[in-house]
């Protein structure tokens, strides 16, 4: 028999078999690394919220914003939160200023987290923290720019007010009804 | 030469990293803290003992072998790659830190000249027991050689051992006894060339010593 073609059929034996073992083991581990992914993915997620007493979907959302999270009542189609992946221009050309913005379904701030920044060390995301305190979405009025890192807060701003005129819409008539 | 001396060979005499100095940028690469050095360790053990076994089953047998030879280094690669898919699935699912500590040198593995080269150079023309434990002692002999420059760069670089997870050994005592701070450069890059130099020196310097004075011995006795 021709020697090229023993030569593929040991190949594609070897192959087959090789095959058939990866699938085996992927059987097994595939549900286990889905698992432990998405703990590591909605490790910031539920420091808002208890993600056990919810259903949860993503979707991806268009132009600032990144993955959006819909946390819904359990079995129902209720929308109880908006996770909001939301990014803004701040100092550094970069890294855009990226931020979860966790909004209630009556439009109050359950938590806001800065999840990358390249912005200068000791103010960034720092800031957020000590100085601005915003409990309900359609209100900005209490959010000043901070003198010396004002391209930092107006970034912060920038998501806030972005995530402000969409909640509205997705939240009190859009999405739940 | 005997089954001892197969399974010591890997430590000292053809130890694959300091002697060879074969598979030498994952080394570099993950040995910025001990733990890395271990879970390549494990990696590599399992992938080198079960690519020396199977191979070698392959070869052992002469039908096999005669259909095998002509593409011998594909079956190799398959078989090599196989096994360091499943090494890769099973760190993802149990081990993740330590898998997205080790990252891409993973699937590197599959490419690691120890575990081809000892395919090729010791597995194939050699029975499966035999394979086996020369894949053990080189494993290990890699093993002991990269846990040795992750315990040099970690030491030097952040003052502590970090064997497994939160098991860490905080050694920052003695840099404070010396007043000085830990050299972090040992753990960025550079730092791996260096210390690999440094201690590649030193081993070559002992193996000289040595060298030389069983040549004396040689002389006086001749």
């Amino acid at each position: 028999m021709n020697k090229g073609f023993i030569s593929g059929m040991v190949l594609l034996t070897l192959g087959l078999v090789c095959g058939i073992l990866l699938s085996v083991v992927n059987y097994f581990t595939a549900p286990i690394i889905t698992e432990e992914e998405n703990k590591i993915k909605y490790a910031t997620l539920a420091e808002f919220y208890t993600l056990a007493d919810y259903d949860l979907s993503e979707v991806e959302g268009d132009g600032a914003f990144g993955t959006i999270y819909v946390l819904k009542e359990k079995g129902t189609d209720n929308i109880e939160a908006l996770v909001y992946t939301v990014s803004a221009q701040g100092y550094s050309d970069s890294q855009l200023v990226q931020m979860l913005i966790a909004v209630n379904s009556d439009l109050s701030v359950e938590g806001y987290k800065i999840v990358a920044h390249q912005e200068t060390t000791g103010f960034g995301a720092d800031i957020v923290e000590n100085n601005f305190n915003v409990t309900v979405i359609d209100n900005l009025t209490n959010f000043d720019t901070v003198a010396g890192v004002t391209k930092t807060s107006n970034a912060i701003k920038e998501c806030f007010t972005l995530v402000s005129q969409r909640a509205v819409g997705d939240l009190g008539g859009g999405l739940s009804e | 030469m005997n089954k001892k001396e197969n399974f010591l060979k890997g430590f000292i005499k053809e130890n694959p990293l300091f002697v060879s100095l074969l598979g030498m940028c994952p080394s570099l690469a993950v040995t910025t803290s001990l733990e890395n050095a271990i879970g390549m360790t494990m990696g590599v053990f399992f992938v080198l003992v079960l690519s020396n076994l199977i191979i070698s089953l392959i070869m052992s047998n002469p039908k096999l072998a005669v259909l095998v030879k002509p593409v011998r280094i594909p079956v190799y690669i398959v078989v090599i790659a196989t096994l360091v898919t499943i090494v890769e699935m099973v760190m993802h699912a149990f081990v993740i830190d330590l898998y997205r500590a080790l990252g891409v040198f993973i699937p590197l593995i599959v490419v690691n000249c120890i575990i081809l080269g000892r395919a090729e150079a010791f597995a194939s023309s050699n029975k499966p027991v035999d394979s086996l434990i020369d894949g053990v002692g080189m494993a290990l002999g890699y093993g002991a050689a990269i846990m040795l420059i992750s315990i040099f760069r970690e030491f030097l670089g952040k003052g502590t051992l970090t064997i497994w997870g939160d098991l860490q050994l905080n050694l920052t005592f003695i840099f404070n006894f010396l007043k000085i701070e830990p050299i972090a450069m040992f753990i960025q890059p550079v730092g791996a060339f260096l210390a690999f130099g440094l201690i590649l020196a030193g081993i070559t310097a002992i193996a000289n010593n040595h060298k030389n004075k069983l040549a004396k011995e040689v002389t006086n006795n001749g």
